[in-house]
């Protein structure tokens, strides 16, 4: 496994403790934010249910990412390899490529992507700009049937804040300190520790997916 | 003009002919209004969304290439088996599988969010993609199917050997290149339960065989029928023998394609079945699916019904029409139940655009092949006795 060896090359996961998660939205407000998302596009969402029966019922909150996939069904199917597994393992969408069949978003287990189908909020500062660290593009001008519009996004563990030091937005703001963020292959990292407790487990771990989000119980 | 079965022709009546013509360019029109708004506006002006990412533009792609295999497929019985019974719709059959491909071709490139892309899908390659393959076989696929076409139309004695070797080389690639192939795009989705396994790939090809001998029979008739030429009863009753005994296979296919996931206690799985059985669309299935396109022609082909041309012409109608249905119950519901509990769930029926569009490159197939049928000598025994 190549991730285990290089020291060099980090293999970044999240850590989401589902105790401490009170359901607020925020990781989803900075997200939308940071990334400049259009309606119908949420990198995140926190998936708010209620289990059990009355009166013994208790909410859970499920914040979902994507799960950066290390066998990343949404790559697999993509026609023209536009999904690719990136640097520190991170899914990258290259928009210069996708040609927006949405094969992946069907593929994808838990729906984690989205198409761009050119909405634009208007009450929004910014709104105009748009976030595409795939291409090397940062907060530049969101043009009318140009990419990213007619592709598939997705969240990209904010990959334009890594490459300056940064975490994520979502983990940077997450109120209740539920989220972590670090290198799997730095066996002293936060995460690789929170990986190894008996709460940790990932979602459909059963499809092969390898997901490198790590929720806590 | 007399034909070689010395019946005379009567060409189609000048007035029936103006009214087709006619109807097809009104349909075009507003199809082609609603496919440039659609171009000019994105994927926004459908009611697809992230959740319901495929819908009325993708059943009809495989709508079209099951019935572009399924047509070729039936070629190659003449072509390659040599069953000459089924000679007399050999070359419409040719021109059917054709004219299916490239409308298919043309719903899934309406329906890419890039379409200015379309051509990326060739350039670039990704070999553990279905779609990538299906892409290249899409390609070879039209390229020997106009090459057959042009060989039987031609009808030289010595293209015959040729029409065999192409035929031959045709079967595997219509069988588990294009409709196979097609099948596999959704047979390899985990995510999907209903989708996923290795029983999709077979289900479209067994689908395409019906609703392409379906097709055929349905064209044969109506082209007699038009230009006021005899029905060769014995031949549509022959039709109607291979639709039924393809439909008896695809229908227990149906049936374990619909037990199974009941049986799997899978709840994604279920939730699919159960939305498709008594959702919002339960008519399609039960009226459309089940009933047009399985119970009502097996009915028909299996009572001695069949032994009418008429009935066989109705049943294979019912058919065409059903496998709409069928094609749209294996993409929608399985798109509706949400993957992960919290998660929104689908909700979707195609929109006037997406509807106009479809009636616009449907009547775009049916010219093609009208003006085909008429500028081809579909119709002469090609090569055999003809000089």
């Amino acid at each position: 496994m190549s991730e285990a060896t290089s020291k060099h090359e980090p293999h970044w996961v999240m850590v989401i403790d589902l105790q401490k998660c009170l359901g607020c939205d925020t990781c989803t407000v900075a997200c939308k934010a940071e990334n400049r998302t259009p309606p119908g596009v949420s990198y995140n969402v926190v998936l708010e249910t209620e289990i059990g029966q009355y009166p013994n019922t208790r909410k859970a909150n499920l914040p979902r990412p994507c799960m950066q996939c290390d066998n990343p069904a949404c790559a697999g199917v993509c026609p023209v390899g536009a999904t690719t597994k990136g640097p520190g393992g991170i899914v990258t969408i290259d928009q210069s490529r996708c040609i927006g069949c949405r094969y992946c978003i069907t593929a994808c287990p838990y729906g984690a992507r989205s198409f761009d189908f050119g909405e634009s909020y208007t009450e929004m500062k910014g709104y105009n700009q748009v976030q595409a660290p795939e291409q090397g593009v940062e907060r530049s001008e969101r043009k009318k049937n140009a990419a990213p519009i007619g592709t598939v996004r997705k969240c990209t563990f904010c990959y334009h804040r890594l490459n300056r030091g940064e975490e994520p937005a979502c983990v940077e703001t997450c109120i209740g300190d539920a989220r972590w963020f670090g290198d799997l292959n730095d066996p002293n990292s936060v995460v690789s520790r929170l990986a190894a407790s008996p709460r940790a487990f990932r979602l459909k771990e059963e499809l092969g997916t390898k997901p490198n989000v790590i929720y806590l119980k | 003009m007399t034909t070689l079965t010395g019946i005379p022709t009567a060409t189609t009546r000048p007035t029936a002919k103006v009214v087709w013509y006619i109807a097809l360019a009104l349909i075009l029109i507003g199809g082609g209004a609603a496919i440039l708004y659609r171009l000019m506006g994105g994927l926004g002006t459908t009611y697809l969304t992230s959740v319901m990412p495929w819908g009325a533009w993708v059943a009809f792609y495989i709508y079209f290439v099951g019935l572009s295999a399924g047509a070729f497929l039936l070629s190659s019985l003449i072509y390659v088996f040599g069953m000459v019974r089924f000679e007399k719709v050999g070359k419409m059959a040719l021109l059917t599988a054709l004219v299916s491909m490239i409308v298919a071709l043309a719903f899934i490139g309406l329906d890419l969010g890039r379409v200015d892309r379309a051509f990326t899908a060739m350039l670039r390659f990704n070999w553990m993609s279905p779609l990538a393959w299906e892409v290249r076989f899409y390609a070879v696929y039209i390229a020997l199917l106009a090459a057959e076409l042009w060989l039987a139309v031609r009808g030289r004695e010595q293209d015959h050997r040729w029409l065999r070797i192409l035929g031959t080389i045709g079967i595997p690639i219509a069988i588990f290149g294009v409709h196979g192939g097609t099948g596999t795009i959704f047979a390899v989705v985990k995510a999907r339960g209903v989708w996923f396994g290795p029983m999709f790939p077979i289900v479209f090809i067994l689908s395409a065989l019906v609703s392409g001998t379906a097709l055929l029979t349905l064209f044969y008739v109506v082209r007699q029928v038009a230009r006021r030429l005899l029905v060769d009863k014995a031949l549509v009753l022959d039709l109607g023998k291979l639709l039924a005994g393809f439909l008896m296979v695809d229908m227990g296919l149906f049936f374990y394609e619909m037990l199974v996931p009941m049986l799997s206690l899978n709840p994604h799985e279920q939730e699919v079945i159960h939305t498709m059985m008594s959702g919002r669309f339960a008519w399609s299935f039960w009226i459309v699916q089940v009933g047009l396109a399985f119970v009502g022609p097996a009915i028909i082909l299996l009572s001695s019904l069949r032994r009418s041309w008429q009935w066989v012409t109705v049943a294979a109608a019912a058919v065409v029409i059903g496998i709409v249905g069928v094609r749209f119950n294996i993409v929608v519901p399985a798109l509706i139940p949400p993957l992960l509990p919290g998660l929104p769930a689908g909700d979707y029926a195609p929109n006037l655009i997406e509807w106009a569009s479809s009636a616009g490159l449907i009547a775009l197939g049916l010219l093609i092949f009208s003006l085909g049928a008429e500028v081809l000598p579909l119709d002469e025994n090609g090569g055999t006795t003809h000089g």
